[in-house]
């Protein structure tokens, strides 16, 4: 995607929230070069004098432009497994390849730049910057790069566009409805064109109709714009959105 | 890197209570310790502001005994010496108002404002000085607060020369140097000896000297006391500027405490501010992990934390300054001046005293910020960010 591709019809990411009939786990796996791939990972953490293994010998191969959905109980794992393919973490053995990056081999400014230009963040609770218009919020991540500010700005209106707030780009968060607030948050994700987005828990803080049509919007990021994404959910009707689920328990893909 | 600036500043708007009260915290820390700065420089300004080409000579021991008469005439005999003065510290009390303190100087008539030139006295006062035995020139910050005008008759009471002077306000000076008092009172040597007892008749008090060579003035000073080393009663010579710090060095130990103080004041206003910007690192723990995740490096967080306490700084240096300005120039100032000319002939503000003031706030706020920045650039995304998974 590049930002000239961000331009979006005005009911961008509505448009698709009222097909939830729409069951793409039985289309068939996108077949595209492998963009994460895991190898015999292992994740341990050490609290207190226990050691506490959460990722214990994974393999996961995601292909590029594939939408998947990662479930399971709470403690399996799902978030650890995402800040590792995030560039948040590195794995304690084994092998992280993320968009051709050996992320256990990268030092901490490296992957800062990774994740800035390789990975769009969604999380659960939006986390936005409260003093920030929905459009300054949208820009944050452009001010990590040389663009002139009338280009930023530029960037930032069209993203808002794409996810179908173009009236609301001077609102602050306050102003905004749940919903809204998670759109800006996806906006401020695909602002940069990032390879993937990471979405942990996008519809957790949502109702179901607001949940439907940030479903929607990412189905669209999907099909539309070619994005890969990482949806850790605990809602069967938010992986039902993804063209492959997979289930994580004590650490392991099942 | 503005930009960035600009979004940590903005932080400042999350809460308006906090902001203010902290702001107004530390302005109220800045304006005591501009006045106690003003205080300390308006006391060293006496000094700093004296005329170069002027030396004082006193009695070798201490500047309340006195000197004979005729050691005037004979350090006008040393060479390099332009004019001199001679004059006598009168004490002067207003009997209506026994508490109010002025300098009143009995002087050697025909010289006096040769030697003094920064008083500045208009020739008409000065003749109709000079033609009036009982006549005296008055500091027009001292005339003002008297409600004295010239042609008025007035009655002072002595302390050192006890009994009740009659005076006729002759003129009014107005000092061009902030060296200078501009609150004493002037009167005639001859007018005080012809009145004085016998045993103070022909004494002074000290002997100011303007010399030709600024260069030489120490070569004169030590040529006067020279002179005298064999009389009865030695002298001490030196330049105005040193006669002026050996009478502050008596008060050293309250100009110490002051500095001490000013220096608490500095340190109370850095615990204002490094509690505040400490609250908001805590609070702000989860942003600045999202801002990390979205690429922002360490440094990046460690700015976000600065610039906001630098915002906070000019905030407060801001009002501090504001405040402190126009308060102390136009009323404080003015009270001082008017009451305590002596010691305090000029108390302003100067402006780098406000400056100094202005960058002390600014790097306050980021000495403040330091250990919260630090922490802010250390946090743990995932834990930050961690949600049981």
């Amino acid at each position: 995607m590049t930002p000239s591709d961000l331009d979006a019809p005005p009911d961008a990411g509505k448009a698709e929230a009222t097909a939830p009939e729409q069951n793409r786990k039985s289309a068939a796996p996108p077949k595209g070069k492998p963009i994460i791939e895991l190898v015999n990972v292992t994740k341990t953490y050490v609290r207190g004098k226990e050691p506490l293994t959460v990722l214990d010998g994974l393999n996961l191969t995601i292909e590029e432009g594939a939408f998947e959905a990662l479930m399971g109980p709470s403690g399996s794992g799902k978030s650890t497994l995402l800040n590792l393919i995030a560039g948040l973490d590195r794995p304690t053995s084994g092998k992280a390849v993320v968009a051709g990056n050996d992320i256990g081999s990268m030092s901490d400014g490296a992957l800062a730049k990774f994740r800035a230009r390789h990975i769009g963040f969604i999380f659960q609770s939006y986390n936005l910057m409260p003093v920030l218009t929905a459009v300054e919020n949208v820009e944050l991540p452009l001010l990590l790069t040389k663009l002139p500010a009338a280009e930023r700005r530029k960037r930032a209106q069209t993203a808002l566009r794409v996810v179908g707030l173009e009236d609301r780009m001077d609102h602050y968060p306050r102003q905004l409805s749940g919903g809204q607030e998670q759109r800006v948050a996806i906006a401020r994700a695909i602002v940069t064109d990032p390879t993937i987005l990471v979405c942990d828990e996008p519809t957790g803080d949502l109702d179901r109709k607001s949940a439907d049509d940030i479903l929607a919007l990412l189905t669209k990021l999907n099909t539309d714009f070619k994005k890969t994404i990482l949806m850790v959910t605990h809602d069967p009707a938010a992986a039902e959105r993804a063209t492959i689920t997979r289930h994580l328990n004590k650490g392991k893909l099942e | 890197m503005i930009k960035l600036f600009l979004i940590a500043a903005r932080n400042l708007k999350r809460s308006w209570f906090r902001t203010i009260f902290t702001i107004a915290g530390a302005a109220v820390a800045l304006i005591a310790f501009i006045m106690l700065r003003t205080v300390l420089w308006s006391w060293n300004a006496v000094s700093e502001y004296a005329a170069q080409d002027r030396l004082a000579t006193r009695h070798k021991v201490t500047m309340i005994m006195p000197l004979p008469k005729r050691y005037a005439e004979d350090i006008r005999a040393v060479p390099g010496v332009k004019q001199v003065a001679f004059m006598n510290w009168f004490g002067a009390k207003i009997p209506t108002a026994p508490d109010e303190f002025f300098a009143s100087l009995a002087v050697e008539s025909n010289t006096f404002f040769d030697v003094w030139d920064e008083m500045v006295v208009s020739p008409e006062d000065k003749a109709r000085w000079l033609a009036d035995k009982k006549g005296a020139i008055v500091g027009h910050v001292l005339a003002k607060k008297m409600g004295w005008k010239v042609g008025d008759k007035i009655v002072l009471e002595g302390t050192i020369y006890p009994g009740d002077w009659e005076f006729n306000i002759s003129g009014i000076y107005k000092a061009s140097r902030k060296s200078v008092d501009d609150s004493e009172f002037i009167f005639h040597w001859d007018y005080l000896n012809d009145s004085a007892p016998a045993e103070m008749k022909d004494q002074i008090g000290f002997i100011s000297i303007r010399v030709t060579d600024t260069s030489r003035s120490a070569e004169i000073a030590q040529a006067i006391d020279r002179m005298f080393d064999e009389r009865d009663v030695q002298t001490a010579t030196m330049s105005e500027r040193a006669m002026n710090l050996s009478f502050m060095a008596g008060f050293s130990a309250l100009l110490t405490a002051l500095d001490v103080v000013s220096i608490i004041i500095l340190g109370i206003m850095l615990l204002i501010l490094g509690n505040t910007i400490a609250m908001g690192v805590r609070e702000r723990t989860k942003e600045y992990a999202v801002l990390r995740a979205i690429g922002f490096e360490p440094w990046h967080v460690r700015f976000f934390v600065i610039a906001e306490a630098a915002a906070l700084g000019i905030l407060s240096g801001a009002v501090g300054v504001g405040i402190a300005y126009p308060f102390v120039n136009h009323f404080v100032g003015r009270a001082i001046e008017e009451n305590m000319g002596a010691m305090f002939p000029y108390f302003r503000v100067e402006p780098t005293t406000a400056a100094l003031a202005f960058v002390i706030a600014l790097g306050l706020a980021a000495v403040a910020s330091l250990l919260p920045s630090i922490q802010a650039g250390r946090v743990s995304v995932t834990d930050a960010l961690r949600r049981v998974g």
